[in-house]
């Protein structure tokens, strides 16, 4: 059978390139979408660790629904606020939204 | 008489009231601030008419406890307190009607008199106290509201100066005053008076703490009684309004630092070497300040002068162990001193004339102030049989009792200048020519409101003599109602009662030589006159001290604050975060992807530590 | 063999289809690349017996947040963005991800995990729902409230005009 690290590697490489893709992107969208990776890796570690070393209880799992209910809530207001942004400032590059420097 | 507090509640209440809501109140508060101190009076004789059914009280509240240390509001009803309380009611009484009328164009006349009353007050409260916290506090009170009123026409830049001089110069006393205190109290771990005095006449304290707390005491008693070298402030309160100075030269402020003395009297008596130096500084302050009387020509800075003189006869009278005789001079130069500032208050307001070199004759044209005025200057040069003779001789019966010859002979010589420069006055203001240019011609006789408190001091100030022998209610002498437990009679000593009456002569025809027929004396005496002139270089000698000493320390001082505390550590330490600040925003760039490098280089760094160093 | 096979393809396509998404030059590209993702993501869930949350992954994100993204794609494509979609941080970025992927490689293949094999059978929609209505019905009320305010906020923040 396929061992636990098997999913946690799959996982881990995962949340690292959502990491890279946050990082290194300057769309806004395309963060969003690195966000949303780095949000799976985390569903298959909690799947995972659910059904190996826990099974029978529903913990892990309900706490994945939790995840992808709450990635739905940010992801609506998270485009919102782009579209606002977009509106306003005719650009989604987040190097160019930066009020807050010096 | 537990209902004693209201003699000095009463003032203290009016003070508020008449201060805020003065206007609206009958006669702008004046009537308030007089019901206040009148209701005062009535209560000294309920007071003293209880006392004498029974004997000493005393009443005490809790006021807080302190770490063991219980801090009271208490009076004491002995003779002490009962008799100040009598002098200081009826005085304040009669300042306060005579400066209905005097102060009646005063803009801050409510002002004035809620101040009044205040001061009525605090120095109530002084003497009813039963412990040295209150008794400091109602201290400090006195001092500020004599501030307040001799700075009452603070426009003026010379009274503004004299109420600062006033209140630092009674300050540096008070500061003496409140570490006596401290000692005191750290001898015995009480406030109450009455403790301390048993603590100190059964021996508790050591006789160095003892000598050291007694002239702690003595230097809060020098600054508000204007003991050399602290007098300096006296002359200069004339600057106030004169009702204020009566009230401050006979009743107030002066007296609190001879009512100290004499209330603390037993921790002075056991303090070896205490008396000496009260009774030696009063001599030398009264001799002084008598010569420099001589040589004023400023009606109430002479009367300012003789003050300071008497209170050094006083301070001579305690330190000489005639206790009965300084609280008794104390009520005689009261009633006159007062009389005779309120009187020339009279006078300045119907002549409109300060400087005795002006008047002259005023006799003629003011008769009844005239003869008030020199009815008290009689009192206080000591003629017989007017109150200041009787309590003169007391003390000069105390001196010779418990001093040397030498002292005895220079009170003599006091006597005889105290004579001098009240005849003085008599003769330059009241006869002789008529010097005014032409202020003179429309003076005129008070008003009643004015003549009527004039009356009243003079005939206390005649017939205060009578209590040596008699005190009503009493059946006996002041002396047994005052002195502590055992009585003392009056007891005349022939020869020195003729020998003051020759001298007190000897003074009126001195004065009557020069300054009615012209004698040359005062030419062979010009360079000491100068010298009084100059008040004995006194104000000189501070004004260089402060600009030599305290001002260059206070530069010094100054520079160090400027450059090390706040341009180096101040503005330094701004400057450096600015500085540093100024550099380090960079790093604030403002895209959230280098934020987000850091926080994810943080994690790392922080699972490298988690994983490796478990 | 089977088992280890099918594991293969859904990790592949799991990591190439991220690997697409943090690299594509075109952004609809990128959002289909999501897609493979999750759906891959979905068939790891189904091999763990999660076939609800597997589910729940396609409907919800394969169609639901994927078709969201695109729209926010299209209401704001600018001309030539091709060139300007990474950032010059990039280099830093690329050691950063590798740095964490060893680290967590490292925990995750250096620790000995106590259970080996998955426990358990498939999991019923009856006890599904069981749980989450039973034991965790506050929870998800609260989620359920965390969507409502958010799909409020959505709507007053996107809304035209404003305060501006």
């Amino acid at each position: 059978m396929i061992p636990v690290s098997a999913y946690l590697a799959v996982s881990a490489l995962l949340f690292s390139i959502g990491m890279y893709g946050v990082l290194a992107r300057r769309n806004a969208v395309l963060i969003l979408m690195s966000i949303e990776l780095m949000l799976n890796a985390v569903n298959i570690n909690l799947v995972a660790f659910s059904r190996y070393l826990a099974p029978g209880e529903f913990t892990g799992l309900v706490f994945a629904v939790f995840v992808i209910t709450v990635a739905a809530a940010e992801v609506g207001l998270a485009l919102a606020i782009i579209i606002r942004l977009y509106r306003n400032r005719a650009t989604v590059n987040v190097d160019e939204i930066d009020l807050l420097k010096w | 008489m537990e209902w004693a507090w209201i003699a000095a509640a009463a003032p203290l209440a009016a003070f508020p009231l008449v201060a805020l809501r003065g206007k609206w109140l009958p006669g702008r508060g004046a009537y308030i601030s007089i019901a206040a101190i009148g209701l005062s009076f009535v209560l000294f004789w309920l007071v003293g008419a209880d006392f004498l059914r029974r004997q000493a009280d005393h009443f005490s509240i809790t006021w807080f406890n302190s770490g063991g240390t219980r801090l009271a509001l208490g009076m004491i009803i002995d003779p002490l307190s009962v008799y100040m309380l009598g002098i200081v009611s009826v005085v304040a009484l009669g300042v306060q009607v005579y400066s209905l009328k005097y102060m009646e164009h005063e803009p801050r006349f409510s002002w004035y008199f809620a101040v009044q009353s205040l001061f009525a007050a605090s120095m109530l409260g002084l003497v009813l106290s039963d412990n040295f916290l209150l008794l400091y506090v109602t201290w400090e009170l006195v001092g500020l509201c004599s501030y307040l009123l001799i700075g009452f026409w603070f426009e003026k830049r010379s009274a503004a100066e004299a109420a600062k001089k006033a209140f630092v110069t009674t300050r540096i006393g008070d500061v003496g005053l409140l570490i006596g205190i401290l000692v005191l109290f750290k001898a015995t771990g009480s406030f109450d008076i009455g403790t301390v005095i048993q603590a100190a006449e059964s021996g508790q304290i050591s006789s160095g703490t003892l000598t050291v707390a007694a002239l702690l005491l003595f230097a809060g008693a020098m600054g508000k009684s204007a003991q050399f070298p602290l007098h300096v402030w006296l002359p200069d309160a004339m600057e106030g309004p004169t009702p204020v100075s009566a009230l401050i030269h006979a009743a107030t402020m002066v007296v609190a630092g001879v009512y100290l003395v004499a209330r603390a009297f037993p921790i002075f008596e056991a303090a070896p070497g205490a008396l000496e130096v009260v009774g030696w500084l009063g001599l030398l302050t009264a001799l002084l300040t008598a010569t420099m009387a001589l040589v004023m020509t400023n009606l109430k800075q002479v009367l300012a002068y003789s003050t300071i003189s008497h209170l050094g006869f006083m301070m001579l009278a305690l330190g000489s162990i005639g206790f009965t005789g300084g609280m008794y001079h104390l009520m005689t130069h009261a009633f006159a001193k007062a009389l005779l500032f309120l009187g020339a208050g009279s006078i300045a307001h119907g002549t409109g004339l300060t400087d005795i070199k002006d008047m002259g004759g005023l006799w003629r044209k003011m008769p009844l102030t005239s003869t008030l005025f020199i009815l008290g200057a009689l009192s206080l040069a000591g003629v017989p049989p007017l109150g200041g003779f009787f309590s003169k001789d007391e003390v000069l019966a105390a001196v010779y009792h418990n001093q040397g010859p030498v002292v005895l002979g220079l009170t003599l010589v006091l006597a005889l200048l105290s004579a001098l420069y009240m005849a003085r006055l008599v003769f330059v203001v009241f006869f002789g020519p008529d010097r005014s240019r032409e202020s003179g011609v429309h003076a005129h006789e008070s008003p009643w409101q004015m003549v009527v408190p004039l009356v009243a001091l003079a005939y206390l100030a005649v017939t205060s003599g009578a209590a040596a022998f008699y005190l009503p209610g009493t059946g006996e002498g002041l002396g047994q109602f005052l002195f502590w437990e055992e009585g003392e009679a009056f007891h005349p000593l022939w020869w020195l009662i003729i020998a003051s009456m020759v001298i007190v002569a000897a003074g009126f025809v001195i004065a009557w030589g020069i300054y009615q027929r012209g004698w040359r004396v005062a030419r062979a005496l010009e360079p000491v006159a100068r010298l009084a002139r100059r008040k004995y270089y006194m104000d000189d000698l501070y004004q260089w001290t402060i600009d030599r000493v305290v001002l260059v320390f206070a530069g010094m001082v100054a520079l160090f604050d400027r450059t090390v505390v706040n341009d180096g550590g101040v503005n330094g330490s701004g400057g450096i975060v600015a500085r540093v600040g100024k550099r380090l925003r960079y790093h604030e760039t403002g895209r959230v992807y280098n934020y987000g490098l850091v926080m994810a280089g943080a994690i790392v760094v922080l699972g490298l530590m988690v994983t490796l160093l478990r | 063999m089977a088992v280890w096979l099918g594991f293969g393809v859904l990790a592949g396509a799991t990591v190439a289809g991220a690997l697409g998404t943090v690299t594509s030059r075109n952004v609809v590209h990128a959002a289909l690349f999501l897609l493979v993702t999750l759906i891959a993501v979905a068939g790891l869930f189904l091999m763990l017996f999660a076939e609800f949350l597997a589910l729940v992954q396609v409907l919800l994100y394969g169609g639901a947040i994927v078709l969201v993204l695109l729209f926010a794609l299209m209401l704001t494509r600018i001309r030539g963005t091709a060139a300007s979609l990474d950032n010059p941080q990039r280099p830093l970025a690329i050691v950063a991800a590798l740095a964490t992927v060893g680290l967590l490689l490292g925990v995750v293949l250096s620790t000995q995990w106590p259970v080996q094999q998955p426990g358990g059978g498939p999991v019923g929609f009856p006890q599904w729902g069981a749980s989450l209505f039973r034991q965790w019905a506050i929870p998800f009320e609260l989620a359920s409230v965390v969507l409502l305010v958010a799909l409020i906020g959505a709507v007053v923040i996107s809304r035209p005009g404003g305060e501006e």
